[in-house]
C-alpha cells in the first residue's frame, strides 16, 4: 500500500517535472549551449558557426567601445548608487518617524517604479528638453538651461536621475522593512543611556539595516548592467557614445551589425561582470546580523 | 523628558515628506495634463487655457493612416500581458505544488535546477534565444513574445516557498473526500496562497506589459507589435507630434499604475512591508 502510493507520488513528480524540464531544456537550455558555442564562435545568422576559440574575446578586451562602455557603467554607478541610496534611506528613515498618511507617502514615490520603461524615457526627455518645463523654470528664476541629455558630460547623470526618480520608492521600502525589523528596545536602552540621534543612526540603525541595504545594493548593481530602454530611447547613446551600455551595444551589434558572435560573448563578459559585482558588493558590505 | 520627546510631533520630516511626495509624483501628473494641452502650451503653461482630447483623437483615429495602428497595439499588449500572466500563475501553482508537497526521488534536484536558473540574468539568453525562435519559424509572430515567458523559475519557486508552510493535512483531508491533484492545487492550495499567486501575478504582468527590448526585436510586424513597441517607433519617426506622442505614453502608463492601486497591497508585500 505505502509502496504503491509512493510510486504514485514519483509519476506526479516526475510527470509535471519532465513539463517543466522539457520547455526548460527548449526556452533555456538550448540557448545557453548555443550561447556558449556561439561567443567562441564566428558567425552572421548564414550557415554554420565557424569555431574561432577565444579570438572574440581577444577582440573584445581590445575594442576600445568595450572599454568606453565599462566606463560609462562605472560612471554611471559612481552617480546612481550614491544618490539612490542616499535618497532612499532618508525616505525610509522619515516614513518610519512620520506616523500619518504612510500609505499616501509610500505610494507616491512608490508609483514612479510601475512606470513603464518607454513611456517614462518620453517624459523625461520632454521635462528635461531644451524648451521643456524644468529648462524655462530655470531660465526664468536663475537665467540659465542645462543641456540635459546634448552634453556628452550630463547626458548620464540625466540618466541616472531618472533612474533614481524610478527606483528611490521600491528601495525606500525594502530599507523601510529593514528598519521596522529593527527591535524598539534597543532604541530605548540607548536614549536611557543619553544617546544622541546621529549616534543612535550610526551604531543601531546603520549595522542592523545590513541585510536590507545589501539586498538593495544587489538590485541596484544588477539594475546597473541590464539598461536599455533609457539610452536606447533619449540618447541613442550618444552624445560621443558616453551613455553606450552594455545591453544597447549587444542590441546594435547582433541585431544592426549582423555579428551575434560576438555579441554572445559580449553577453558572456557583461554577465560574468555584473555577477563579480554582485560578489564584490556582498563581500564588501555584507556582514552577519545577530542580536544577542 | 524623552517620552515627551518621542510624542512630538516631527513637523519638519513630515513637511520635507510631503514636498518630497509632490516632487515624486510631479512628473505623472505634467505629463497626465499635457496630454490633454492644446499643441502650443504643453511645455508653455502648467495649467492650460482649455482641456481637449485632440492628442487621444488623433492616437486612436489618424493614426492608422501612419500605419500605426495604436488600439491595435493596446489590444495585442493586454492579449500578450494576460496571457503570460494567466499561464506563469497556473504553471507557477502547479510545479510549485509538486515541489513542495509530492515526495518524489530527484525532487531536490529538480528545486536545485531552479534555483540554479535564476542564477542568470535573462539579457544573456537574447541573442540565442533569437536564434531559437527563427529557427522555429516564429519571429513576428505573437508566440514570440509570448512562448519564451509562459513558465516561469521565480514564479515556481515563490509557490513552493509558500506551499511548504501550509500543513500536509488538508491535503491529507482533501484527498480523503477523493480529490485528485487537480482538485487539490486549484480548490485547496491555490486559495491558501492568494497572496502569492496575487505577487506572481503583479509582478509578472508589469514584466510583460513593460518588456520592451524582446518584443522590439522579434516584431517589425506594426499590427502585432505591443504598445510599448509601438509607442517607441511612433516617437523615433514622428517626434514633432509631441501632443499625441505624451497621449501614447499615458495609454502605456494607465493599466500599470491602475494594477499597481488595485493591487497594492500585495505590492507591498512582495516587498515584505506593512504600513499598519
Amino acid at each position: 500500500m505505502a509502496s504503491k502510493l509512493r510510486k504514485r507520488e514519483n509519476y506526479l513528480g516526475w510527470g509535471f517535472s519532465s513539463i517543466y524540464l522539457i520547455y526548460t531544456a527548449i526556452f533555456w537550455g538550448y540557448p545557453f549551449v548555443w550561447l556558449v558555442i556561439l561567443s567562441f564562435s564566428k558567425w552572421n545568422f548564414f550557415g554554420s558557426p565557424r569555431l574561432v576559440g577565444f579570438k572574440n574575446f581577444v577582440r573584445l578586451f581590445s575594442d576600445p567601445i568595450f572599454w568606453r562602455i565599462f566606463l560609462n557603467t562605472v560612471n554611471f554607478m559612481v552617480y546612481f548608487i550614491p544618490m539612490v541610496l542616499t535618497l532612499s534611506m532618508l525616505f525610509a528613515l522619515a516614513l518610519y518617524r512620520v506616523s500619518i498618511f504612510r500609505t499616501f507617502f509610500a505610494l507616491s514615490f512608490l508609483v514612479a517604479n510601475v512606470s513603464s520603461g518607454v513611456a517614462y524615457s518620453i517624459l523625461f526627455s520632454n521635462l528635461f528638453s531644451e524648451s521643456g518645463p524644468i529648462n524655462s523654470f530655470l531660465y526664468k528664476s536663475f537665467g540659465f538651461t542645462i543641456p540635459w541629455f546634448s552634453d556628452p558630460q550630463l547626458a548620464l547623470l540625466s540618466i541616472s536621475i531618472m533612474v533614481t526618480w524610478k527606483f528611490v520608492g521600491y528601495y525606500g521600502l525594502i530599507l523601510f522593512a529593514g528598519l521596522n525589523a529593527i527591535p524598539k528596545s534597543l532604541y530605548e536602552a540607548a536614549e536611557l543611556d543619553g544617546a544622541t540621534n546621529w549616534q543612535k543612526f550610526w551604531k543601531i540603525t546603520f549595522p542592523l539595516i545590513n541585510p536590507a541595504l545589501t539586498t538593495v545594493l544587489v538590485f541596484a548593481v544588477n539594475l546597473t548592467f541590464g539598461i536599455f530602454t533609457e539610452p536606447y530611447m533619449i540618447t541613442g547613446g550618444g552624445p560621443m557614445r558616453r551613455t553606450l551600455t552594455f545591453m544597447m551595444h549587444i542590441y546594435t551589434t547582433a541585431f544592426q551589425r549582423m555579428n551575434p558572435s560576438y555579441a554572445a560573448s559580449l553577453a558572456v563578459i557583461t554577465g560574468l561582470l555584473s555577477y563579480g559585482c554582485v560578489l564584490l558588493v556582498r563581500f564588501l558590505v555584507e556582514r552577519e546580523v545577530s542580536l544577542v | 523628558m524623552t517620552r515627551a520627546k518621542r510624542k512630538r510631533f516631527p513637523y519638519i520630516t513630515f513637511t520635507l515628506l510631503f514636498i518630497g511626495s509632490i516632487i515624486w509624483i510631479y512628473p505623472y501628473f505634467w505629463l497626465l495634463f499635457s496630454s490633454f494641452k492644446p499643441t502650443s502650451e504643453i511645455y508653455t503653461r502648467f495649467w492650460p487655457t482649455k482641456f481637449t482630447i485632440e492628442h487621444y483623437k488623433f492616437i486612436f483615429l489618424m493614426s492608422d493612416k501612419l500605419q500605426r495602428p495604436f488600439l491595435r497595439a493596446l489590444l495585442n499588449s493586454i492579449f500578450i500581458s494576460v496571457s503570460i500572466t494567466f499561464s506563469v500563475i497556473v504553471s507557477s501553482a502547479f510545479f510549485g505544488y509538486i515541489l513542495s508537497k509530492v515526495r518524489f526521488k530527484g525532487r531536490k534536484s529538480v528545486f536545485n535546477f531552479i534555483l540554479f536558473q535564476m542564477l542568470f540574468p535573462g539579457f544573456m539568453f537574447i541573442v540565442p534565444l533569437f536564434v531559437l525562435i527563427k529557427t522555429l519559424g516564429l519571429l513576428n509572430t505573437y508566440s514570440a513574445i509570448i512562448l519564451p515567458s509562459i513558465i516561469s523559475a521565480w514564479g515556481s519557486f515563490m509557490f513552493a516557498q509558500t506551499f511548504k508552510s501550509i500543513p500536509d493535512d488538508y491535503i491529507e483531508a482533501a484527498k480523503i473526500d477523493g480529490a485528485n491533484t487537480f482538485w487539490i492545487v486549484t480548490r485547496v492550495m491555490f486559495p491558501l496562497a492568494r497572496s502569492t499567486a496575487s505577487i506572481v501575478g503583479l509582478f509578472t504582468f508589469i514584466g510583460a506589459w513593460d518588456n520592451f527590448m524582446w518584443p522590439l526585436i522579434v516584431m517589425k510586424d506594426y499590427n502585432k507589435m505591443p504598445l510599448s513597441v509601438l509607442l517607441a517607433s511612433f516617437n523615433h519617426e514622428y517626434s514633432s507630434y509631441v501632443g499625441p506622442i505624451l497621449a501614447g505614453s499615458v495609454i502605456q502608463t494607465i493599466p500599470m499604475v491602475l494594477i499597481f492601486l488595485i493591487f497594492r497591497k500585495y505590492f507591498l508585500q512582495g516587498i515584505s512591508v506593512s504600513l499598519k
